[in-house]
């Protein structure tokens, strides 16, 4: 078996982290770049490549058409429910999507799951090299308010990478597990989750017991679709009202132009953290040039609406968990919108005592998915994390009204016993609608998942079959049917609303093996190419400094030739044929090498007796 | 056409009278006294028998606390995720029930729901709840301001003094309910001691019928309560 890593699979940047043994604290693995950051951008290129990370990010200014970012956001949703964003987003959303989305990118379309695969895949790879050794398991987070459709979407996507998923864990509650073994905490904790483009809010409490501590959350909510991007998107308003009224021109905003002027945005917004006003620069051709200077305090102005959304969630969570904001000990900063002073001091305002911000709030996430990674995998349990189910589970009733039978905040994980029977003579099916929740009707809830029961013919009344709906501890749905009568268990075939089936994630899985060949067959390329370099340089430099005596006419033509094939190898994309060139070189240069070899021998024995002299 | 009936909490599972795994007879509650392998839910165990404690309605929180915490560490899915199969499905089975019967244990009248409906003496919703005989003119009185009200708004008439009725009505009944939840506090202590002393059958059930004819009431005034709220927050 491989190694286990934590992942934050983020909307803007994604990160993996592992447990360090020799330290025993976690720490994030940086990618080729340095930077432990995954920006969560896909792209293709012409040749139908996948590109992930900072070159994909680089391709949303030159090639915004085949590149996608911010996928999370449409993870586990139908086309229906993202029209608002389709607003927003630069989305391509193929017309033949159905109950799941697919997004095109370049020729092909692809279902959110498996672009998230493609990130997923990338840190992966960057563990590996790291490591030096295969990753296979991994603890994911998602966050906290997340539904049954969406979780589930992120463990088909971290199957799709070739990971098995150990535990999806709530992004606050990581969160709170990486602090936590930072500095020793007791009592009640906020953990405030402000991210690219969702936000949670978790009330904690934290409990010392002798086997060990326990982070039971008491309860959680949040926004699936609050986030930094909304931010952003205020400002990219702003600016685009203002360009529209100063030059006249209309930005479109699926187009390339906008994806500029949305990076000298970002940039604003992080330069608006530290200092009181920053220039917005944006050229326009000919019609000259839109800069803008912009004060922290237009700036709050502009997002107080936004950052006000993130307080009814925390009044919601605190009045589930029982709990006034006086009664909160610790208050938690995470995610990079927690940078912008504003939110700070909303957030410190409002439980009455300053925030922590020790940790790094991008990183804190991941490291927390590593811990419990190691906890898992080590089977050594220091701390146990008691996680809840964000929303009220239901089934549909007669008119349309939902019965709840798994209330939110409900520790996982959590079950429920249904009794179903026929209502009319000689029904031999029974239909249940599975919902999640908190309104009256089934139209306000997210569906879940349907499935039928099937029963003989018999009066009405007579059947009896007894269904079992049980979230794990991930907070996925289970459901298990037996038949009171015969005491024979039902096999449930759920057909989810919003999910991918068991049939489609096994053709997936197959198309990923393409692609996983292909990542393998492009690290052959460039392992092949490192070394004919250091190879050819090598060669190149013992023939300059060979003389006649050494190498004959003849030898040196070959090895010539030899070099020469190697250089036009090189230029193709087959290894093997780089394979080939290479151990034909080797052969040439044999002599060669055993020459100066005994050269360097003797020079070197010279050496030495010249010193006995 | 899908028809939920009332749950009966029944503890799923098997009989189990030796164990899985090393065959020896069963002696712990939750695990395996010999071999100490997680055993399956034995039918028909209660939630108060899963915390090891007599059907009493007097519950101290902190220890129930305490033992949720010490059970959780224990049955939990993570300690099971090298497990197999078999086991990691028994851990989850004995987690959820923990975590269902703890969520309906804290809390007294869920508690108190709960031993009712595990004894067969309640079906909450199979019934049309009716108004209780000594309230009847009050819900009458409350009702008919209450149309006046919907009246008042639909036509655009004067609703600030209605609200103000209304608002000393609900009031009223909320008094009600702190009275009723006191009166079934009592009989749940009556309850306990009944157990302690041994009371016979018929003792008990009359209690026990008492408590379910009290927690109907209390379901009408709440329904009653909310009911006048909302309409006063829409007026």
């Amino acid at each position: 078996m491989g190694r286990v890593v934590g992942i934050d699979l983020g909307t803007t940047y994604s990160l993996v982290a592992y447990m360090d043994a020799q330290s025993g604290a976690p720490k994030t693995i940086p990618g080729p770049y340095g930077s432990s950051l995954l920006p969560s951008v896909v792209s293709v290129d012409a040749k139908g490549k996948i590109i992930v990370g900072e070159d994909a990010r680089d391709r949303l200014l030159t090639e915004p058409e085949l590149t996608i970012y911010s996928v999370k956001r449409l993870m586990g949703r139908g086309v229906a429910d993202i029209q608002d964003e389709l607003r927003i987003f630069p989305f391509r959303i193929d017309v033949k999507s159905d109950s799941v989305i697919r997004v095109n990118l370049g020729e092909k379309s692809f279902t959110p799951p498996e672009i998230s695969a493609f990130i997923l895949r990338e840190l992966k790879s960057w563990a590996e090299a790291y490591f030096k050794e295969p990753v296979d398991r991994a603890v994911i987070t998602v966050p906290a308010y997340f539904n049954d459709a969406q979780r589930q979407a992120t463990k088909d996507a971290g199957r799709l990478a070739g990971l098995e998923v150990l535990r999806l864990v709530n992004e606050p509650t990581a969160a709170a597990l990486a602090y936590g073994l930072h500095k020793q905490k007791r009592g009640h904790v906020a953990v405030y989750d402000f991210g690219g483009g969702t936000f949670d809010i978790s009330i904690l409490k934290l409990i010392s017991t002798t086997e060990g501590d326990i982070y039971q959350v008491l309860a959680t909510n949040g926004d699936t679709h609050l986030g930094g991007d909304d931010i952003d998107n205020a400002l990219m308003d702003l600016a685009r009202r203002e360009i529209q009224a100063k030059f006249g021109v209309e930005l479109d905003p699926r187009g390339e132009d906008v994806q500029t002027l949305r990076k000298s945005l970002i940039r604003a917004k992080h330069e608006l953290s530290s200092a009181q006003k920053t220039l917005i620069e944006y050229p326009l051709g000919a019609k000259g040039m839109y800069i803008r200077e912009i004060t922290r305090a237009e700036f709050e102005n502009l997002i107080r609406p936004i950052v006000a959304r993130t307080m009814t969630p925390a009044k919601l969570a605190l009045a589930d968990a029982k709990l006034t904001p006086a009664q909160i000990d610790e208050a938690v900063l995470v995610g990079g919108s927690t940078r912008i002073p504003l939110v700070q001091k909303t957030v410190g305002e409002f439980f009455e005592r300053t925030p922590h911000r020790e940790l790094d709030p991008d990183e804190v996430v991941a490291l927390g998915a590593a811990v419990q990674a190691d906890i898992l995998e080590s089977g050594v349990k220091t701390m146990l994390l008691l996680d809840v189910t964000p929303l009220s589970l239901g089934i549909e009733t007669m008119g349309g009204v939902i019965a709840k039978i798994i209330p939110r905040n409900s520790t996982i994980p959590a079950s429920a016993q249904e009794m179903f029977t026929t209502g009319v003579d000689n029904q031999t099916a029974i239909d249940v609608h599975i919902l999640q929740g908190e309104r009256e009707l089934a139209k306000d809830c997210r569906s879940l998942a349907r499935f039928q029961l099937k029963t003989p013919p018999a009066p009405a009344g007579l059947a009896r079959i007894e269904v079992k709906f049980l979230i794990d501890a991930n907070g996925i749905l289970q459901v298990a049917a037996k038949d009171l009568r015969t005491d024979e268990q039902h096999v449930v075939e759920v057909q989810p609303s919003y999910g991918l089936n068991d049939t489609e994630i096994e053709r997936m899985l197959e198309e990923s093996i393409d692609f996983a060949e292909q990542d393998f067959a492009e690290r052959q390329v460039i392992e092949a190419r490192t070394e004919a370099d250091s190879i050819l340089a090598a060669t190149d430099k013992a023939l300059k400094n060979a003389g006649s005596s050494v190498v004959t006419a003849e030898e040196r033509v070959a090895i010539e030739k030899s070099e020469a094939e190697l250089r036009t190898a090189m230029k193709g994309s087959d290894y093997k044929a780089m394979r080939e060139k290479i151990d034909a070189l080797n052969a040439a240069t044999e002599h060669l090498a055993e020459v100066l070899m005994n050269g360097a021998l003797s020079t070197a024995l010279k050496g030495k007796s010249l010193d006995e002299f | 056409m899908p028809l939920s009936q009332p749950q009966t909490k029944r503890a799923e599972g098997v009989p189990v009278t030796s164990c899985w795994n090393c065959k020896g007879a069963v002696s712990g509650t939750h695990f395996c006294g010999a071999c100490g392998k997680i055993q399956p839910l034995p039918a028909g165990m209660d939630y108060f028998a899963f915390f090891g404690l007599p059907r009493k309605l007097t519950i101290e929180p902190a220890a129930l606390e305490g033992q949720f915490h010490m059970l959780s560490w224990k049955l939990h899915p993570d300690n099971f995720v090298r497990a197999g199969e078999f086991e990691r499905n028994l851990s989850l089975q004995r987690s959820s029930e923990l975590n269902d019967a703890y969520r309906t244990l804290r809390e007294p009248l869920s508690r108190v729901e709960y031993l009712l409906e595990f004894l067969n003496l309640r079906k909450e919703g199979t019934t049309k709840q009716q108004a209780p005989p000594e309230l009847l003119e009050e819900v009458f009185e409350l009702n008919e301001w209450l149309d006046e009200l919907r009246e008042a708004r639909t036509l655009g008439g004067e609703v600030v003094l209605l609200r103000g009725r209304l608002d000393a009505a609900a009031g009223n009944f909320q008094a009600k309910l702190t009275e009723v939840d006191a009166e079934l506090a009592a009989l749940g202590a009556q309850w306990d001691a009944a157990l302690d002393s041994g009371a016979d059958e018929a003792k008990r059930t009359a209690l026990l019928t008492r408590m379910s004819e009290v927690l109907n009431r209390r379901s009408y005034i709440r329904n009653l309560v909310d009911g006048v709220q909302q309409e006063i927050a829409a007026a």
